[in-house]
């Protein structure tokens, strides 16, 4: 395989709005309910059953179009697409098609430490289609319609992107912003947020190629892993002399592979027209303008922040703002406390995480907790205890077994902070170790340390350190 | 006009023809299409399109959950079912 080929790929990932009812139906939109349990007859596709829109899934749109810098368009229509599948009921899902809500937006992602634009060319609002269970019985398939209705969001892209890097940051930018807007709750796992990859190859700065678009990934690893496998599966084809089909491919998680689904004897027409049980969505400015307030801070204004005004390095900075949770997190502790933000922040990244992915939190769980750590870093950064017992209390803290003055109190950490005592200490550390000192003194850095720990094991540990490191070379350097 | 490719037309529709039927419904089809095609006869250059004769805006409901069927209706009219599924001849693609 040469090396001048490249890979030019478009993305629509679709998101499930997170409101409490359907699209078109008051049914729950709900995960993981009984089979069926969330279902009526206008989802089950009985004839003579009206959709009603569900106002919030228009909102959420125009919400989704402020953040990704969208044209918000006061006219949509929706239109039925037709085609036959079992968990399909109606017959047609409800989509837009040439008018849809969202035009014409944007998003930078973060490339290897660059900004790339990507544009985005539409979004619109549809409904998910029901799940069909084909490995219960090897004659039957099971459907549940559970999922129908679920409103979507789907974000097409241009065809800006090319590598399987780049996808990927996309897609998590995408879920980011969504997630931070509150209009999807961004679990892939659970099918809340997937994509659709359309790849085709090209030799470099050539024309474009025929695309194949591989169907339905969850998971960052398999978009990697599809988009990899299909890179390489359209160069063998094309280098063995063959020809790229326009195809459907499916991704199979198993063995990696991407493979066509089985082809069709003729090709599909959806035959879109508008549904004449929805009238046009005309907006009107003032129900477009009321949304804006809602929209938030978004995570690349939050990271900014962090950076410039917080003084939080850019790395830590883009762990907090992964998830707008660590973020609010974090700024609630900032507000309540004058330790300095990036002291904070490194003890959120590194301890507090730790915690609590060792405990299965969720971050949020801790909004409560704020003024105990706080008080706690305050001890730490203030030098009253040390670092070491910092990390030993945190879990104690965290765990609600008491304030963290009280603690400290209890285990006898705080840190030896009197320099009258410590130089005392100091002193006697230093009988007989003439020769260490004159090594110390021909420039032997190494001997510091000895003569911190010697010193600090003297303290039980319960020196101050930043002091001791300071008075010892007052002393060596007389 | 163009032609009628019936196989395909049945095919989108889900409608199983009889061979000898084919020729039959594709001139019935073909009539239908030349008496709709008297549509063209009119200008619509200077019309915009019009999506709904009404001119008023989509009715919209509140965000709220009500449920209005349950698991026994929805099914109840199912030819077959296999628990709280509706189980259906296999269909993969």
């Amino acid at each position: 395989m040469s090396n001048n080929w490249e890979m030019v790929i478009g993305l629509e990932v679709h998101a499930q709005l997170n409101t409490s009812s359907k699209l078109f139906s008051s049914s729950p939109n709900q995960f993981g309910s009984e089979p069926n349990e969330n279902v009526n007859f206008i989802d089950s596709g009985m004839p003579g059953m009206l959709p009603v829109m569900n106002f919030a899934c228009i909102e959420m749109a125009i919400k989704t179009g402020y953040a990704l810098n969208f044209n918000i368009n006061k006219y949509s229509v929706f239109e039925r697409k037709n085609y036959f599948y079992p968990d399909l009921p109606q017959g047609y899902q409800i989509s837009q098609f040439e008018f849809p809500i969202l035009t014409e937006g944007f998003i930078n992602i973060d490339n290897d430490g660059n900004q790339k634009k990507i544009r985005i060319e539409r979004a619109h609002l549809e409904q998910d289609a029901g799940k069909s269970i084909h490995d219960i019985d090897p004659k039957f398939s099971f459907i549940d319609l559970n999922r129908v209705g679920t409103p979507l969001l789907e974000i097409v892209s241009y065809p800006d992107l090319s590598s399987a890097e780049e996808v990927v940051s996309y897609m998590s930018s995408l879920r980011q912003v969504l997630m931070y807007i509150d209009v999807c709750d961004g679990n892939m796992q659970e099918g809340s947020l997937r994509a659709d990859v359309n790849l085709s190859v090209r030799k470099k700065g050539g024309e474009l190629g025929t695309r194949c678009e591989i169907k339905n990934l969850n998971s960052f690893k398999f978009i990697r892993q599809a988009i990899e496998y299909e890179f390489k599966r359209q160069i063998d084809v094309i280098e063995s002399g063959g020809k790229i089909e326009q195809n459907t491919m499916l991704f199979d998680t198993s063995t990696g592979e991407t493979r066509a689904m089985r082809s069709k004897e003729f090709s599909h027409d959806y035959r879109y027209f508008p549904d004449p049980d929805l009238l046009p969505v005309n907006l009107t400015q003032d129900q477009i303008d009321k949304v804006k307030t809602s929209v938030g801070e978004l995570p690349q204004a939050k990271l900014d922040k962090f950076i410039k005004d917080y003084k939080v390095d850019k790395d830590i900075a883009k762990i907090i703002t992964v998830e707008k949770q660590n973020a609010i997190l974090f700024e609630k502790m900032i507000s309540e406390t004058d330790v300095k933000p990036k002291f904070i922040a490194a003890w959120l990244v590194g301890d507090i995480f730790a915690f609590i992915k060792e405990n299965n939190l969720e971050v949020s769980s801790l909004n409560e907790k704020t003024k105990e750590i706080t008080d706690l870093l305050k001890l730490v950064s203030d030098d009253v205890i040390s670092n070491k017992a910092g990390k030993e209390i945190l879990p104690k803290v965290l765990n609600g077994q008491g304030k963290p003055s009280d603690i400290v109190k209890e285990l006898g950490l705080e840190q030896v902070s009197d320099s009258g005592e410590l130089e005392k200490i100091i002193d006697e550390a230093l009988i007989g170790e003439e020769e260490n000192i004159s090594k110390f003194q021909s420039g032997s850095d190494r001997v510091l340390g000895y003569f911190v720990g010697k010193c600090l094991k003297a303290t039980k540990g319960k020196g101050n350190p930043k002091l001791i490191n300071k008075i010892l070379l007052d002393r060596l350097k007389k | 006009m163009s032609e009628i490719d019936i196989k395909r037309i049945s095919y989108l529709a889900k409608l199983k023809l009889p061979l000898e039927k084919e020729e039959f419904y594709a001139n019935s089809l073909k009539d239908i299409i030349k008496w709709v095609d008297n549509l063209k006869k009119i200008d619509t250059s200077k019309t915009e399109p019009l999506h709904n004769v009404t001119e008023k805006t989509v009715s919209i409901r509140n965000d709220e959950i009500n449920k209005s069927n349950s698991v026994n209706d929805v099914l109840s009219n199912a030819p077959d079912r296999a628990q709280n599924f509706f189980k259906v001849p296999k269909v993969v693609e």
